[in-house]
């Protein structure tokens, strides 16, 4: 079985019924996709498989052989965010966070569309995923401004660790 | 102060959304075991045999434990406060609820796993269970739990008490009374990442843990008493929590990853399924509660007898804190001068109930709101206008007793009922927290309140006829 993932193609030594799921994160260690319910009902689990989001728990690989699988560890980084996580940053979307990979994934499968994205739109795609911290209006604020190109990657500051006064001055648009 | 109304980015923000959070499940130790757990099929039963020398000697079984593998096995989550335990950590001679773990066993897969359960014999004497808390608090009801069917650990008392004031001359001097009972029902917590832990022996003999606990430091203590180990040999990593909501704070699954860790030497992860997420993890209790208030026909309250059954499942867990948080809360935002509480924590076959987001509280709030607008409806009075002049102010009292210096009742309501368009006589429309005088000092009001000052430092609880037992 042949796989790409993220760009890096893989030969999978899993049976071919295995899900996705297990796929990527016991023998590729791909952890951001998480096994929140493995039944399909929660959406924490879901990449893109040749740019669809796909439930990675309920999707056997032998259905999707040599296909091109995209995970969040594949959309960008803490230096060089895409505009689907400077968005989800921005607008504090990932509270205790186990959702969020899911959110991003059919997020980006939406920015990747042509065309304008209706708010409606954007909380009907995002409709299968469950957030227990229920931070829904952030989430949808979020991915309504990726969907629309309303974000500044650019804008968005990396810094993980700021202290006193320089906390307060690096998200622009603050009161402080 | 700079940081007050400022947009600070989240600590963990960028680890978020770049997929690069670790959560326990997400720690790849190689060569770790999976575990399954042997779960009571009935509410009640004794246990009558367990036979686990089939699943022993599957291939790819590592190591399988029951209540003798367990040092201490007996422990309570309030034995830090003085309360004796009451619950195994792994059943011994009788089960108390449907899901209750009778053996664990770690393997090499999870499907070997799932076969060794199946391959533990268990056999058993199934006993009626109690599930309704009216009945089960029934003095001639049958019992299962040694204590009897309600936690007797409230200092002197059988069950949690508040007094205040002279509940029976407020019924007499009544124009009438109110009642309703309020049953809020078991809520799970459901938090997207289920319970896991991931036990790893290490060379030097110690234990590390990665746990998605809430209260990390509490898990060390219950890990090391049911092992009867030093703190010194236990290293928990944990605070990346997906999810608790108040299901996070039991030990749930450390302390059966360790014994099973320690028994086969390898790392050993327990990650329950949604099933076991639903069906056998602690949830918020369901209570009853029965509310009485004496109230006057111009909308004063002038006393509340309170009756509440907390359902508390199989076990104690936190039940006792969260009915004294109830008991503190049950009069709500609002001055009732005379009360007589009094809150019981009931035993039944269910699940043991737990923290979740601000427990106790909550229950009491839906019946005191509700309860509120019913009044209302009986006296012909805005439910909202019942409430300001109920409401707290300084210098009142609390039914523990408790003097208010910066109560909010009078400030949220306006606001709330301002943001709703909520249309408002004048004189509660300009109301204020301060000290009550004129028509909102009644007389049956006089009595509760704190001397006019410093009442903080100088009132005395003897005032106001009775002190909180």
């Amino acid at each position: 079985m042949r796989l790409t993932v993220n760009g890096t193609e893989h030969d999978v030594l899993s049976p071919p019924l295995t899900p996705l799921l297990q796929v990527l994160r016991e023998e590729l260690s791909i952890t951001s996709p998480k096994a929140g319910c493995q039944q399909g009902g929660c959406g924490a689990c879901t990449v893109l498989v040749d740019g669809e989001p796909r439930r990675s728990c309920l999707t056997p690989i032998a259905s999707i052989e040599g296909a091109s699988v995209a995970t969040v560890e594949g959309l960008g980084t803490p230096e060089e965010l895409s505009p689907v996580q400077a968005a989800f940053h921005e607008h504090y979307a990932a509270q205790c966070g186990f959702c969020t990979s899911g959110f991003m994934m059919a997020a980006e499968a939406l920015v990747q569309r042509d065309g304008e994205t209706s708010r409606e739109e954007v909380i009907e795609a995002l409709s299968g995923h469950i957030c227990r911290c229920t931070g829904y209006v952030k989430i949808i604020d979020a991915v309504t401004a990726a969907v629309n190109g309303d974000v500044d990657t650019a804008r968005v500051e990396v810094d993980q660790s700021p202290r006193g006064d320089e906390a307060v001055t690096l998200i622009p648009g603050s009161p402080a | 102060m700079k940081a007050v109304g400022a947009r600070l980015p989240r600590y963990d923000g960028l680890a978020h959304v770049t997929g690069r959070t670790q959560y326990v499940d997400d720690v790849r130790v190689h060569g770790t075991l999976w575990t399954k757990a042997v779960r009571s099929p009935h509410h009640s039963a004794r246990i009558l045999s367990i036979d686990t020398s089939k699943a022993e000697r599957l291939p790819g079984v590592h190591a399988v434990i029951t209540a003798a593998d367990v040092p201490h096995n007996v422990y309570g989550h309030l034995e830090a406060l003085g309360v004796p335990g009451d619950e195994p950590l792994i059943a011994q001679d009788e089960v108390r609820w449907k899901g209750q773990v009778v053996a664990a066993v770690a393997a090499e897969s999870e499907e070997i796993a799932l076969a060794a359960v199946e391959a533990v014999e268990v056999t058993y004497e199934e006993r009626e269970p109690v599930f309704d808390i009216r009945i089960a608090s029934d003095p001639d009801a049958p019992t299962f739990h040694q204590w009897g069917s309600t936690y007797p650990h409230f200092g002197p008392h059988n069950h949690r008490r508040v007094r205040k004031g002279d509940v029976d001359r407020a019924f007499e001097d009544a124009d009438l009374i109110v009642e309703g009972v309020y049953r809020p029902q078991a809520i799970e917590h459901v938090p997207l990442e289920t319970q896991v832990a991931l036990a790893v022996p290490e060379p030097s003999g110690r234990l590390t843990i990665y746990t998605c606990t809430q209260a990390m430091y509490f898990s060390m203590g219950v890990v090391a008493a049911h092992l009867q180990w030093p703190l010194a040999k236990l290293k928990l990593i944990g605070g990346t929590v997906g999810g608790g909501f108040g299901g996070k704070v039991d030990t749930a699954t450390e302390t059966i990853c360790a014994l099973l860790a320690i028994k086969a030497n390898k790392p050993v992860k327990w990650r329950f399924t949604r099933e076991e997420e639903f069906l056998v993890s602690s949830t918020r209790a369901p209570w009853h509660i029965e509310l009485k208030d004496a109230v006057t026909k111009d909308g004063w309250i002038l006393g509340r007898r309170t009756l509440t059954l907390h359902d508390a499942g199989a076990y104690a867990r936190f039940s006792p804190y969260g009915v004294t948080k109830h008991a503190f809360h049950h009069t709500g935002a609002y001055t009732i001068p005379n009360v007589r509480f009094d809150g019981f924590v009931v035993f039944s076959n269910r699940v043991p109930t737990t923290a979740m987001r601000g427990f106790g509280v909550t229950s009491v709030s839906m019946a005191t709101e509700a309860h509120l607008n019913r009044v209302a409806e009986q006296v012909g009075m805005d439910p909202l206008e019942l409430r300001l002049k109920n409401a707290n102010r300084i210098g009142d009292t609390t039914g523990n007793h408790v003097v208010m210096h910066d109560p909010s009742t009078v400030v949220v309501t306006l606001a709330a009922a301002d943001a709703a368009g909520y249309q408002l006589g004048e004189e509660y429309r300009s109301m204020t927290s301060e000290r009550r005088t004129g028509e909102l000092l009644p007389e049956h009001l006089v009595a509760q309140q704190a001397p006019d000052g410093d009442h903080l430092a100088t009132y005395n609880p003897a005032t106001t006829n009775g002190g909180a037992h």
